[in-house]
């Protein structure tokens, strides 16, 4: 269900080699003009822009079909509410239904608009290891003290799924099987046993990192070498970016 | 409610990025003038952040189906002015390890989830008038505060979504979008108000210094 | 002897790996103890979840009692304590803890509290009923788990390397324990040789995926060379009787 983090674009890809920093703020960049756009018209723009920098990751159409799933049923459900609310001008009848072009529309519109941000924060996250991304986002302004909380936190996440799924199997060999309402006051232990037993765990963290020097100073993450292909690329991802809102706001302000 | 990349217009975006900011500021500034050492609380905190992401995880039966809960009232309960930023760190996660939940949208989905779970956190902590050991209190202060931070959560992002959509819906489907997909919550948000009050009289009885974290 | 355990040609691997276990066989009767031991990755721990109906074997059969144990099937006859007990203990109270496993069974409110002031009784917690399992020592959590696998009153006992984290006082309350369930048919795995040759009727060396030793456990564990070829070593209360009466043999 979950795997650990790792990055499935390999080290030796473009994308990967792009020095992080620059990276987020050229992609971020260009999710936001994707979000800025709201004419039919510039979306064939947008797919081709999200294809060639997908294509450009090496990343498999397997791999986005696998992590589109879950995120995608919200979409579904949107596609199937929308075209019969929002509108006046009616395309077909269907009983009681009625399909409204402006619904429809709405809908291509956002749905298109997800897909292709989607494709860009799969290159995005799936080419970065989180220490390199924490050391960005700390380097442009996050708080130490956030920083800290997610190098600890993705530490954590994959020892206490493991603790979660030796518990539900504990209980299931109980007898547990967590399917009625019944369920819910065990379900409830289960969570707090899982507090509880974060609690005890995170003082002996701390006291071990105490030993060690931890509070002396803030986490010190290297920051990177960057080269003029760095800047070149940051260039390109920020030009597509304007160039799509002045698309927007310059040929299409009525929209 | 989580909402997704695409939707929002990008000043709807920016103006939750602006407003997550503000409200991280605003915790991170509580907590270090309430503790010391703040930097104590990193492995606590995040311990904690981890066991609400796995929490959530766990699928919790609405025969004939099942739900995964969001448990932010639970988060506000127990870790007070942590709750934003936990909050924050967990839908970073999200995005990150599952693209789920939106990244141009996190701002906005951090306010969506982190007020009400703030608020949560609040109302949990009136108890002292009442008894801090009163399990009839702490229940039902757990089950209110995350019924409500459930209920505006999607109150909130219901209204946001039908503004901001489109401005071609009349009045009378607006309203009935709103009372439909709010209403499509009440369920679950009373499924979150009682599993809350669950493990918070669990923990009265187990390890009550848990609920007692921003009290001292 | 109604053999209460039967494993016939069990084979279990990963993909693209060498096989775990290699189609191996072996019954277990009412009342044995026995001892499985071995190297880490010998694939003790993959066994115990095919007994358990956990993960489901690529070919062969386990029954337990003549009945086939189905994948994922909640089966009150086996009873196991994993090696890492915090991951069991759920409930508030060590009373509810051990009382959970006869409530999903069904039994109704005066056979599920017999049944937790027998485990209690025959683990010696009574004491500790009203306390929370969390606050307990590693050792009395022990205890507690195994309460709550006894009080399902199961046939077949596994134990997943339980003298783990325990100190001398409560591993010898442990030996002195299982020593005296006589009519309990178990199996554990376990590095603790000594304790192995103290409680069980018989072992099982497994190693790289087959059972390279089954019998008496002073005759196998005795056999200095059987046991380093197979990453172990002379327990060593048997290492003074080598001495004693055995040559330094080359074991080539």
């Amino acid at each position: 269900m979950i795997a650990p983090y790792s990055t499935a674009i390999p080290e030796s890809n473009l994308l990967s080699r792009w020095e992080v920093r620059h990276k987020l703020i050229g992609l971020m960049a260009l999710i936001f003009s994707f979000s800025f756009i709201r004419e039919l018209r510039l979306l064939p723009l947008v797919i081709l822009v999200s294809v060639v920098i997908y294509s450009l990751s090496q990343l498999s159409f397997a791999y986005y079909w696998s992590r589109i799933r879950l995120p995608g049923l919200f979409l579904l459900m949107l596609a199937l509410i929308l075209p019969f609310s929002a509108g006046n001008t009616v395309l077909a009848s269907f009983g009681p239904l009625a399909l409204k072009l402006e619904g429809t529309l709405s809908v291509l519109l956002i749905a298109v608009k997800f897909l292709c941000i989607f494709a860009i924060v799969l290159v995005l996250f799936a080419g970065t290891p989180l220490q390199k991304i924490v050391g960005a986002l700390r380097s442009l302004g996050l708080p130490a003290l956030l920083a800290e909380m997610l190098i600890f936190t993705n530490r954590y996440i994959y020892q206490l799924i493991t603790d979660l799924r030796q518990t539900q199997v504990a209980t299931g060999l109980r007898g547990f099987k967590g399917r009625s309402v019944k369920a819910l006051k065990p379900l409830a232990y289960i969570v707090g046993t899982l507090l509880v037993r974060s609690h005890n765990q995170s003082e002996r963290v701390f006291q071990a990192m105490t030993l060690r020097g931890y509070g002396e100073e803030s986490l010190v993450l290297k920051a990177e070498q960057v080269q003029i292909f760095d800047r070149l690329a940051l260039a390109a991802a920020l030009l597509l970016a304007t160039g799509f809102v002045f698309l927007q706001l310059n040929f299409f302000p009525a929209s | 409610m989580h909402i997704p990349d695409g939707i929002l217009p990008v000043s709807v975006a920016l103006s939750g990025y602006a407003a997550a900011g503000g409200l991280t500021w605003l915790s991170l500034n509580r907590i270090k003038k309430k503790f010391k050492n703040p930097r104590e609380l990193i492995p606590r905190a995040s311990l904690l952040t981890a066991a609400f992401f796995v929490a959530a995880l766990i699928h919790i039966p609405v025969p004939p189906t099942s739900v995964h809960l969001i448990l932010s009232g639970l988060m506000g309960v127990i870790l007070g002015w942590f709750a934003f930023p936990a909050i924050l760190v967990g839908l970073f996660f999200q995005a990150v390890m599952f693209q789920h939940g939106g990244l141009t949208t996190m701002g906005i989905n951090a306010c969506l989830m982190g007020i009400p779970a703030l608020l949560a956190g609040a109302l949990f902590r009136t108890r002292r008038y009442f008894g801090v050991n009163n399990k009839v209190t702490n229940g039902l202060l757990a089950f209110l505060g995350s019924f409500l931070a459930l209920v505006s959560g999607a109150l909130a992002a219901a209204l946001l979504l039908i503004y901001t959509i489109t401005a071609q819906l009349d009045v009378a489907a607006e309203r009935a979008a709103i009372i439909t997909l709010a209403g499509a919550h009440l369920p679950v948000a009373l499924l979150e108000g009682v599993f809350t009050a669950l493990v918070v009289l669990f923990l009265l009885r187990v390890k009550p210094e848990l609920l007692e974290m921003e009290e001292k | 002897m109604s053999s209460v355990l039967s494993v016939k040609d069990l084979v279990f691997g990963y993909p693209g790996q060498a096989a775990v276990l290699d189609a191996i066989s072996f019954k277990v009767q009412r009342g044995e103890r026995v001892g499985l031991i071995g190297p880490n990755g010998a694939g003790k721990t993959t066994l115990f979840l095919l007994i358990c109906g956990i993960v489901s074997a690529e070919s062969g059969k386990v029954e337990i009692s003549g009945i086939p144990v189905l994948k994922g099937r909640f089966n009150p006859a086996v009873g196991m304590v994993f090696q890492h007990t915090a991951d069991q203990l759920i409930c508030p109270t060590v009373s509810e803890d051990i009382a959970f496993g006869p409530q999903n069974m069904g039994l109704s409110v005066e056979e599920v509290a017999g049944n937790v002031n027998r485990a209690a009784g025959a683990t010696g917690i009574i004491p500790l009923l009203e306390r929370v399992p969390h606050q307990l020592s590693s050792g009395e959590q022990r205890l507690v788990a195994l309460a709550g696998v006894l009080a399902m009153q199961p046939e077949l006992l596994i134990l997943d390397e339980p003298t783990a984290d325990l100190d001398m006082r409560y591993r010898r309350r442990l030996v002195g324990m299982l020593k005296s369930m006589e009519q309990k048919t178990m199996l554990t795995a376990s590095h603790d040789l000594e304790f192995i040759l103290e409680v069980c009727t018989r072992v099982i060396v497994l190693n790289q995926g087959v059972i390279q030793a089954d019998g008496e456990p002073v005759t196998v564990m005795a056999n200095r060379c059987l046991m380093e070829e197979h990453g172990l070593e002379l327990p060593h209360s048997l290492t003074a009787a080598w001495h004693r009466h055995g040559t330094e043999t080359d074991c080539s």
